[in-house]
């Protein structure tokens, strides 16, 4: 089963196809979130480049994921912002438990929706409070303090706590994407 | 603890997002009660877990409880008691086998603990050296009650003065006793044989045959008995001993142990000793002119702080590169990589709060901390490269972490050549005319230079003769004669035909009044019509001015005009005492009437 379903099934009445970006510091549950959400059909290909960064892609009937994490230092930034001009949604996860990266996350952030290709898009923005089940975890009203997201008054944004490992909190975040998505589309 | 991130919320544009900082604040708590040096912090991936660890040796407040804590982010995993101050902290790899998790050694007193997984796994003891046989023998003697505890105590002070071995730490410890304790210490401590230990006072890591990442590396050791040791990583015996004329206080290895090697150990004379893998003594040393507070090597440069508020610059064989001023004390230093730039950077921490970080001589960027940083420390922390950790001396820990996005500007600090030696200049072409007088010059320029020099004497010969001629015609309207110091000039005043000539004197004596002068004009009589020509000059007060005015007509009637001298004269005198020659202005009143 996956929890996609519901949105690519009424998303596969119109023919076109819905880029969903995923982004996040490394270890932030990316990968363990596309895997729950990940419809049980969907061909998924892993891309290791040599060059140094690795960006995860699978599709299923109307949905596209591109994965990646936000790692390194600049070298290889404008890979993946290359990505961006085709995201038609964003998915950013946070690990609730990496207090000291919370800046790392918040400047990777601002560096994302200060970018040309996002800036003036309203493009909605779905945040994921994940590991919220360890001990150092903080709240998701702290994780949406700490990144300020208050700030951002010009794209629709939602912030869910998750467990990405039992699954727990992801589909209140789909849920929402799925009704954003919508709103643009009609 | 307060993390300082929430601090600039409501700032989302990044052109606002004090743009001016490399650095982001990811952690900040004044009260960690950490207090240490940067010989006693090292990071590393304990657990194997991919999530590094910050590992502290702990001097405790006033250096009264020495800690050994292991830190996970901002907040304390483990923490341990230590017997005795950390003198340096390191991890290393021991072995081969898999899993490859570092282990973390604890220079402390004459031991050194070996952690693996954080659990104790050895304990490395110096060998102890001979004890002096002159103390031996009075605790002998008091062993078999010869003498009394203050006898003894009289003895030992007296080795303790004269011998060149130093006194064993028992004895150190009875002669600190009050009289009532002494009796008691004698008979329990009596029997025991006199140990004699040294101290460790720094340590450090070499690789052992491998110049990888990840190979296993020895550990070295430097102690108050002005020794090196290298320790076998697996059996940790000693491999290789080095002696130097001084303690050592930090050192600094490059190269692999067993293939060949460069160590440079800075020592409490103020030198720094270089040795290489054959020398059992010192290959190279470099004297400097201060004590060592810091050596850090980048690359073949060897780096050192000194207590003179300097930073000095030397190649591995001990020749002096450069050196930079610093604005206070150095308190601390360490290496800065940045790996994914391929920077190595040496950073200081000054007693202003100040943490300098220096490429060669070139300041790259200074970061300003609320206390003086008294410990540094920068890689690899949790699973953010570029961690800066520093601990402050008031027991503050701060975390920052370098942005990903920053790029140390090479001249970007105050060192460096001005920007406006690069700016071009706007040379003109080299045309024909130049060359050609470029090409008369190198051929012809002693002749020319000669005709110049020739022109010049001339010159200045004419130039004196027209001065000796004007002053001794008097010509001038200033008198330097010793009598009669006097000023002159004249004005004309009108447009014609009636003109206003008004003449200041002045008498330039500073005491004498100057009486008995004469003022004559001399004038063509066919074109100026004066009242006077010719009258007395009142007695002339120093310092005042005295205008003396009187009326020109014009005759002429063609607008034509002349020159009218004035002559200063003294009664008496044939030749005047100064001249003045006044060139007259044309009528203009009898053009326009
Ligand atoms: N406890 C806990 N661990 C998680 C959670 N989500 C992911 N992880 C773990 O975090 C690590 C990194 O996850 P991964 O999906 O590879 O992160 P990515 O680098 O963002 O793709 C893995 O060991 C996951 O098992 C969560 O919600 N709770
Ligand atoms: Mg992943």
């Amino acid at each position: 089963m996956g929890l996609l379903d519901r949105l690519s099934g009424l998303l596969g009445l119109k023919k076109k196809e819905v880029h969903v970006l995923c982004l996040g510091l490394d270890n932030s549950g990316k990968t363990t979130i596309i895997n729950k959400l990940k419809p049980t059909n969907a061909q998924s290909q892993d891309i290791v480049p040599t060059i140094g960064f690795s960006i995860e892609k699978f599709k299923s009937s109307s949905l596209s994921f591109t994965v990646f994490d936000m790692s390194g230092q600049g070298r290889y930034r404008n890979l993946w912002e290359h990505y961006y001009k085709e995201g038609q949604a964003i998915i950013f996860v946070i690990d609730s438990s990496d207090r000291l990266r919370m800046v790392v996350a918040k400047e990777e952030l601002d560096t994302l929706l200060n970018h040309p290709d996002i800036k003036h898009r309203r493009i909605p923005i779905l945040f994921f409070a994940n590991k919220m089940d360890l001990r150092d975890a903080v709240t998701s009203v702290k994780v949406s303090q700490l990144l300020c997201l208050e700030n951002i008054k010009d794209k629709p944004w939602h912030i869910c706590a998750s467990d990405a490992i039992r699954g727990e909190g992801l589909q209140e975040g789909v849920d929402w994407l799925q009704d954003q998505i919508q709103a643009v589309k009609t | 603890m307060a993390a300082a991130s929430g601090s600039d919320c409501g700032r989302r544009r990044p052109e606002s997002n004090d743009a001016g900082s490399k650095w982001l604040d990811a952690h900040y708590d004044p009260v960690a009660n950490i207090h240490t040096f940067s010989s006693c912090l090292a990071l590393a991936d304990l657990h194997g877990d991919g999530e590094f660890k910050l590992v502290v040796g702990d001097f405790g407040p006033g250096g009264q409880q020495p800690r050994l804590k292991v830190l996970k982010g901002p907040t304390v995993l483990t923490e341990s008691p230590l017997p005795a101050l950390p003198a340096a902290a390191a991890t290393f790899l021991m072995e081969q086998h898999e899993p490859r998790t570092p282990a973390l050694a604890l220079a402390s007193g004459p031991c050194v603990y070996v952690y693996k997984n954080l659990r104790p796994y050895f304990k490395f003891s110096l060998p102890p050296l001979p004890p002096n046989p002159l103390e031996q023998d009075v605790w002998n003697q008091a062993k078999e009650d010869r003498i009394d505890p203050l006898t003894l105590k009289e003895m030992l002070e007296d080795i303790r003065e004269k011998a060149e071995v130093p006194l064993s730490v028992q004895s150190l410890k009875f002669l600190q006793l009050e009289l009532s304790e002494m009796e008691a210490f004698v008979n329990q401590h009596k029997s025991k044989p006199i140990k004699r230990q040294t101290v460790i006072t720094t340590m450090t890591t070499v690789k052992k045959n491998l110049a990888d990442e990840d190979a296993i590396s020895c550990l070295v050791l430097g102690t108050e008995s002005k020794e090196l040791l290298v320790l076998d990583p697996e059996a940790f015996t000693v491999l290789s001993k080095m002696s130097l004329p001084s303690v050592p206080v930090f050192l600094e290895v490059s190269g692999q142990f067993d293939v060949e090697f460069r160590l440079a150990a800075a020592c409490r004379n103020g030198t720094v000793y270089i040795l290489r893998r054959d020398s059992k003594h010192p290959k190279y040393c470099i004297e400097l002119s201060a004590q060592p507070v810091g050596l850090v090597r980048v690359h073949k440069i060897l780096v050192v702080g000194t207590t003179q508020d300097s930073l000095q610059g030397f190649t591995h064989k001990g020749k002096k590169l450069w050196t930079v001023p610093m604005p206070a004390a150095i308190l601390t230093m360490s290496l800065l990589e940045q790996r994914s730039r391929g920077l190595h950077a040496v950073m200081v921490g000054l007693a202003n709060g100040e943490v300098r970080i220096y490429h060669d001589k070139a300041l790259l960027n200074v970061i300003r901390a609320p206390d003086a940083v008294t410990s540094l420390c920068f890689g690899r922390y949790g699973r953010e490269d570029n961690t800066l950790i520093m601990t402050t001396r008031g027991g503050s820990l701060i975390i920052k972490i370098l942005k990903r996005t920053a790029v140390f500007a090479e001249w970007g600090g105050e060192a460096g050549p001005p920007p406006a030696q690069s700016t071009k200049l706007n040379m003109p072409r080299k045309t024909r005319l130049y060359v050609d007088q470029t090409l008369r010059e190198r051929e012809a320029g002693t002749a020319m230079h000669r005709a110049f020099q020739t022109d010049l004497y001339l010159l200045r010969l004419r130039a004196a003769r027209a001065y000796v001629q004007a002053l001794e015609s008097s010509l001038n309207p200033v008198s330097a004669s010793a009598r009669e110091p006097l000023k002159l000039h004249a004005v004309v005043q009108g447009l014609g035909p009636t003109f206003k000539l008004t003449l200041h004197l002045q008498n330039t004596s500073t005491a004498r009044p100057i009486v008995g002068l004469l003022v004559c004009f001399l004038y063509n009589e066919g074109l100026y019509a004066l009242p006077c020509a010719f009258f007395k000059v009142p007695l002339l007060v120093p310092g005042l001015n005295y205008p003396l005015e009187t009326f020109v007509e014009s005759l002429s009637d063609k607008g034509s005009s002349d020159v009218i001298k004035v002559l200063v004269l003294r009664e008496g005198q044939s030749a005047p005492l100064l001249s003045a020659h006044i060139n007259m202005p044309a009528s203009e009143g009898l053009a326009a009437a």
